[in-house]
């Protein structure tokens, strides 16, 4: 559905995005993330037909950017991070602006109407002026707007910035339904939101592709295997042995305190089995917790540990990751807690 | 064409949902007002020349030209500039809309509403029909000499429009810019020798221009001179919103 490659963008001598290859195939959600200033934007801008790309090449939809770029945005539809809208029309009076704008054929302007404002539940502020509107409903106007002359693809970027949790929660609902019948490519530095809505992670920093995969995928390549912590009382020095011949289990280290690190392969659980043992030998099982990685700690380490090696010394603190650390506390507000577990990192 | 209509009438919207439209709308009601009152009061003067006195009305005052090179650049200058601010320029020139098509639907909504704004001074002919006799050629001719005059001024307001993404800063752009046409012809008047260069400014001279259209002289040169300058400058405006679309 969107083919890119070899794409580049360079203002003046600053490569923005540096020579990205990627295929999204139809359907899928593409999770677009990096730190602010990695290029997302303007790779998006550019599958948009908005700027020009320096080099490569962008086909959307079997058109190429090169050869139509007015047709190319017929395939699309393109959410700003601003939510850039009209003031003072009302919300109906906007989406009738937009199909008009993008061509949707007059017989079916109704339709298409009446598809978005049921689709992004937007029925009631209808009739209403959009300047008044709150933040969340703005944004679902915004998002009828790309919606409006139902594009095979849809482009969002950061589409929940600046929403209170509840309407985040209802946004990322709505994407991942329009994803069942649209492709989109969807770019954010909410890493829960990636794991929530999105099948497939594309990280990007200083204009560059350095991960892609699925969530899970990511997860395991990046920072290894699942791990369960067991805590045994009453354990002796057998416990290692008989932990490490649980099926699934590939290794088993004690650590001060009675604790046990059990690493074991991404599908198996071997949690249970590890309380069985115990019962069976006589020790206390104490406390049993998953270690999961998040793809937080991915992207932190995707994205620091790619500036710190360019820098040549890996040990001082990487420069990109103070704006990263601050750009997820603001986006902290919106996404509950996750500063804080930045700020551990 | 559906798009530029599109365009254009969202355009209006956006006008006339701001107070901006009606505060130029009433002072250009009340300047045109006064002028007026002061065409009757001339008349009525029994020492009064034969003359033609509509001729006062399209641009025989200074205050025509100044308030023209006041209120177009406030007509125009929100028209790329706000979108640019706003941010929906992305949302526009993402959709299957060429530059093209955005400055002629932006261009015409602002003529339009130059147009409505001089609609009530039809008025004044009508008032002047019933007591005395109004030859309509040379008010026709008139009108079309203010609506070239509007054509090439917001031809070049919608230009200095696209540069910025500050209405203020467009606006004055826009104002430098028109001050600069006008007063090129003016200067025609300080040169005493008859050379190429004076009558190349004659021929731009604006006042001159207006004035023969109020006295019912259509002449094919100030046409050509005002449409394919506004043209010229809708072209240009094309251009730079192909060349500067991000912030």
């Amino acid at each position: 559905m969107i083919e890119v490659e070899h794409l580049s963008k360079t203002y003046v001598d600053t490569p923005v995005v540096d020579d990205v290859t990627f295929f999204v195939p139809e359907g899928q959600v593409l999770g677009f993330l990096g730190p602010n200033g990695a290029g997302k934007t303007t790779t998006m801008r550019m599958l948009t037909a908005f700027l020009p790309p320096t080099a490569g090449r962008v086909v959307v939809a079997g058109v190429d950017l090169d050869a139509d770029p007015v047709g190319l945005r017929r395939n699309v539809g393109y959410l700003p991070e601003s939510v850039p809208l009209y003031p003072e029309l009302r919300v109906t009076e906007y989406l009738r602006f937009r199909a008009d704008v993008e061509g949707v054929p007059r017989e079916k302007v109704r339709e298409n109407l009446e598809y978005v404002i049921d689709r992004c539940l937007i029925g009631d502020v209808a009739g209403r002026v959009i300047g008044t509107l709150s933040k969340g409903y703005r944004q679902r106007v915004g998002l009828a707007g790309a919606l409006i002359h139902r594009p095979p693809v849809l482009i969002l970027d950061e589409p929940t910035v600046g929403l209170d949790p509840n309407q985040i929660i209802r946004i990322r609902e709505l994407i991942r339904e329009l994803g069942k019948e649209h492709t989109v490519i969807l770019s954010t530095h909410i890493l829960p939101e990636v794991e929530q809505v999105c099948e497939r992670v594309l990280i990007i920093d200083h204009g560059r592709i350095v991960a892609d995969g699925s969530p899970e995928a990511l997860r395991t390549r990046l920072v290894g295997n699942p791990v369960v912590v067991a805590e045994l009382r009453g354990a002796n020095g057998a416990a290692v042995e008989a932990l490490a011949g649980l099926p699934g289990v590939l290794e088993v280290r004690p650590m001060d305190g009675g604790l046990y690190r059990i690493e074991h392969e991404t599908d198996a659980d071997p949690r249970e089995a590890i309380f069985r043992l115990a019962v069976e030998r006589g020790w206390v099982l104490t406390g049993l917790r998953q270690e999961a990685a998040s793809l937080e700690d991915v992207f932190v380490r995707l994205t620091t540990r790619d500036s710190a090696g360019e820098a040549g010394a890996p040990d001082e603190t990487p420069p990109d990751d103070a704006p990263a650390a601050e750009e997820s506390a603001s986006a902290g507000e919106a996404t509950t807690g996750i500063a804080h577990d930045r700020e551990e990192v | 064409m559906r798009k530029v209509l599109a365009i254009l009438r969202r355009e209006l919207v956006a006008y006339f949902s701001s107070p901006l439209a009606y505060i130029v709308m009433t002072a250009f009601l009340l300047l045109q007002g006064y002028i007026f009152y002061l065409i009757v009061s001339y008349l009525n003067r029994p020492q009064t020349m034969a003359m033609t006195p509509l001729r006062l009305f399209f641009g025989g005052t200074i205050f025509f030209w100044l308030f023209l090179l006041f209120v177009v650049p406030v007509i125009t200058m929100r028209l790329i500039a706000e979108e640019r601010r706003s941010g929906t320029i992305e949302t526009l020139l993402t959709a299957p809309v060429t530059e093209g098509q955005v400055i002629t639907g932006k261009f015409l909504s602002a003529l339009a509403f130059y147009v409505i704004l001089w609609l009530p001074t039809v008025v004044y002919v009508i008032i002047l029909r019933q007591h005395s006799s109004v030859d309509l050629g040379p008010v026709a001719a008139g009108y079309l000499g203010v609506l070239l005059l509007g054509f090439l001024f917001l031809g070049v307001g919608t230009f200095t429009s696209t540069l910025t993404n500050n209405q203020l800063i467009a606006a004055i752009l826009a104002f430098a810019a028109m001050v600069a046409l006008f007063s090129v012809g003016l200067i025609q008047q300080l040169l005493v020798s008859s050379s190429a260069l004076k009558s190349v400014l004659e021929y731009m001279n604006l006042w001159t221009q207006m004035d023969d259209f109020a006295k019912g002289i259509v002449d094919s040169r100030h046409v050509v001179y005002t449409l394919s300058t506004g043209i010229f400058f809708l072209f240009l405006a094309t251009k730079s919103l192909e060349v500067k679309k991000w912030r």
